[in-house]
C-alpha cells in the first residue's frame, strides 16, 4: 500500500537531509506507529505520502501509484484515497460537526443524496451520535479529533494518515480516540500514525517504526515506544 | 460541480472583503468607462474624418467693396479677371473641381444655414460674403500649393482652407480620446493591483477551508474557481456601472458634441452597446485573469 525505496529528503536552505535512504514498506489493513523525537523526519515522512513534498531521491508508491510519475492534475485524486488527521483537529469553527464532515464530500462534488446518507453514519461511527449539530467550539478536545477522524473517514479512503492524533488530548481520551482509529483499521484501512505517545504505543502493540535523524533505527511488529523515549 | 457550493464560497470571499470588493468594482468602474469613451470617441473622429475628407474644400474668396485685404483696393475684380483665376485653378495639377458661388448664392446659403438663429439671419446683407470659388482638391491633403498661389493673387480677398479648420478640431477630439486612454490605462493598471489585493486577502481569509479542500482531494479548479468567479463578478458589477456612465457619455458628451459642431455622423446606439459589451467582456476577462494569476502565487495547490 506504501512503499518507500530508498527515499532522501533535502529540503531547500537546509544541508542535513529529513530523510536518508529510508526503506518501509506498508501493506493493506496494516497498522503503524511512527515514532521519534521531533525534527526526526516523521512530518516529513507524511507529507511526501501525500506528495505534498517531492523526494530528492528515491521511489515512493502509494495505493499502487509510483508517486514520481503522478502529475500534478491527479494528485487531488490519489489524496481522495487517504485520510488525513491532525494534532490540531483543523476543523472549520463557523461550521457544525454534520457540516465539517460533509464539507470534505461537498468539495470532491459527490452528490447531495449519497452525503445525507453517509455523513450520520460516519459520525456514529466515531461515536457522537446526537451530536452532529454542535458547533466544534461546544465540544471537547476529543470529541473535536473524532470530527476530524470522521471526515477524514467519510470517503473511505485506502489509506488514514494521523500526525499525532493524540497530542492535545488527556490520556483517559486519548484511549477513546485509539480505540476510534482501530475500528476504521479493522474495515480494512491502512493506518499510519506519527505519535510522541509511549503509553498508547506499548497498549497497542502494533508495528513500530522508529525514525532517527532521518532514518529508520527499528521496524518492529508488535512493537513497544523504545527505552530511550519511554518516558516523553 | 456542485453549483450551489461554488456560488456561496463566492458569497462568502465577496462579503467578507467588502470594502475592497467596493474599492475593487469602482475603480473596474471608472477604467472601463474610460477605456469606453476613448474607443468612442476614437470611432467619432474616424467615422467623421471619413465624412469629412470627401467633403472639405478649400475656399477663394474674391475682392468686393467690403474686403479688410489692402491688396484688393475695395473693387471687385471684373468678369475676365474672375475667369482668369478660375481657369488657373482649373490648371492646377492638384485641382479636380471648381465650382463657383456668386455673391447671391452665398448669401441664400446662409439665411438657410442659420434659420434656426434668427439674429444672425436677420443680420446678413447680401454681399456680405463676396463671390467665391469652391475648390475641391484631388487629395484634400495637398493643400498647400494651391493656398499658396491663392493667397497673394491680385483680386483674391482670402483662401480658407477647411481642412486646416477640420484638423484643428479633429486634434482636440483626439486629444481627448488619448486622455481618456491614458487615464483607462492607469486605472487598469490599479485595478488588476486592486484584483490581486482582494483575492490574496480572500485567500488569506480562507486558508483553512482551501487547506482542507486541498487535503481532502478537492480538484485545483474546485478550489479555485470561487476565487476567480469573485473577480469576475466584481468584474461584472463594475462593467454595469460603466455601462451606465458609458451611457451617459454618449448622451452628454458625444450628443452635445454632434449638437454644437454639427458632425454629421452621429455615433448610433448600437456603436455604443458594441463597446459596452467590448469593455465589459475585458474587464470580466481581466479580473479572472488576475485571480487566476494572484492564486498561483498565494493558494499553494
Amino acid at each position: 500500500m506504501i512503499h518507500f525505496d530508498n527515499v532522501t529528503k533535502v529540503y531547500s536552505h537546509q544541508s542535513r537531509p529529513a530523510l536518508q535512504g529510508v526503506n518501509v514498506a506498508v501493506e493493506k489493513g496494516e497498522f503503524v506507529f511512527l515514532v521519534g523525537p521531533s525534527g526526526s523526519g516523521k512530518s516529513t515522512f507524511l507529507r511526501l505520502i501525500l506528495k505534498e513534498e517531492r523526494p530528492t531521491q528515491g521511489g515512493i508508491h502509494v495505493a499502487g501509484k509510483d508517486l514520481s510519475r503522478l502529475s500534478n492534475w491527479k494528485v487531488p485524486h490519489l489524496r481522495r484515497r487517504i485520510g488525513c488527521v491532525f494534532q490540531d483537529f483543523r476543523l472549520l469553527p463557523n461550521k457544525n460537526v454534520y457540516e465539517n464532515v460533509a464539507f470534505a464530500l461537498e468539495v470532491i462534488g459527490k452528490p447531495r443524496r449519497f452525503i445525507r446518507k453517509v455523513v450520520p453514519e460516519v459520525i456514529d461511527l466515531v461515536g457522537l451520535e446526537g451530536k452532529a449539530h454542535r458547533m466544534p467550539d461546544e465540544l471537547s478536545g476529543g470529541e473535536q479529533q473524532r470530527v476530524a477522524i470522521a471526515r477524514a473517514f467519510v470517503n473511505r479512503p485506502m489509506i488514514l494518515l494521523a500526525d499525532e492524533p493524540t497530542g492535545n488530548i488527556d490520556p483517559a481520551t486519548s484511549i477513546g480516540i485509539m480505540k476510534v482509529l482501530d475500528r476504521i483499521n479493522r474495515t480494512g484501512t491502512t493506518v499510519v500514525m506519527a505519535t510522541h505517545d509511549a503509553a498508547i504505543v506499548d497498549a497497542f502493540r502494533k508495528r513500530v517504526v522508529e525514525l532517527e535523524d532521518g532514518r529508520v533505527v527499528r521496524d518492529q511488529s508488535r512493537g513497544v515506544y523504545g527505552q530511550a523515549y519511554g518516558g516523553v | 460541480m456542485r453549483v450551489q457550493f461554488v456560488l456561496q464560497e463566492i458569497w462568502i470571499g465577496l462579503r467578507r472583503n467588502l470594502t475592497m470588493t467596493i474599492a475593487l468594482i469602482v475603480t473596474v468602474a471608472i477604467a472601463m468607462a474610460l477605456f469606453g469613451t476613448g474607443v468612442l470617441l476614437k470611432m467619432q473622429v474616424d467615422k467623421s474624418n471619413n465624412y469629412w475628407s470627401d467633403k472639405v474644400e478649400v475656399s477663394i474668396y474674391l475682392c468686393n467693396k467690403l474686403s479688410a485685404n489692402p491688396n484688393c483696393k475695395k473693387t471687385e475684380p471684373n468678369q475676365s479677371e474672375k475667369d482668369a483665376i478660375r481657369k488657373q485653378l482649373e490648371s492646377m495639377p492638384q485641382v479636380a473641381k471648381v465650382v463657383p458661388e456668386t455673391a447671391q448664392e452665398a448669401y441664400q446659403r446662409a439665411k438657410e444655414q442659420f434659420k434656426d438663429s434668427p439674429g444672425i439671419a436677420g443680420s446678413i446683407q447680401p454681399g456680405d460674403i463676396p463671390d467665391s470659388f469652391r475648390v475641391k482638391l484631388k487629395d484634400p491633403k495637398n493643400f498647400a500649393a494651391v493656398v499658396a498661389q491663392m493667397s497673394n493673387r491680385e483680386g483674391v480677398d482670402q483662401v480658407v482652407n477647411e481642412r486646416a479648420i477640420l484638423d484643428k478640431f479633429f486634434k482636440i477630439l483626439s486629444g481627448l480620446q488619448w486622455a481618456a486612454l491614458i487615464i483607462a490605462a492607469i486605472q487598469l493598471i490599479a485595478a488588476v493591483l486592486l484584483v490581486a489585493n482582494t483575492i490574496r486577502l480572500s485567500a488569506f481569509n480562507r486558508r483553512r477551508e482551501t487547506g482542507i479542500m486541498r487535503l481532502v482531494g478537492a480538484s485545483n479548479v474546485y478550489i479555485q474557481l470561487p476565487f476567480v468567479l469573485e473577480g469576475a463578478i466584481a468584474g461584472l458589477v463594475g462593467g454595469v456601472f460603466a455601462a451606465i456612465l458609458l451611457s451617459f457619455s454618449k448622451v452628454f458628451l458625444l450628443g452635445r458634441l454632434q449638437k454644437n459642431l454639427q458632425l454629421a455622423t452621429p455615433l448610433g446606439w448600437l456603436d455604443v452597446t458594441t463597446v459596452i459589451v467590448a469593455s465589459m467582456c475585458f474587464g470580466i476577462l481581466l479580473c479572472a485573469l488576475a485571480s487566476f494569476l494572484t492564486l498561483r502565487r498565494y493558494l499553494k495547490i
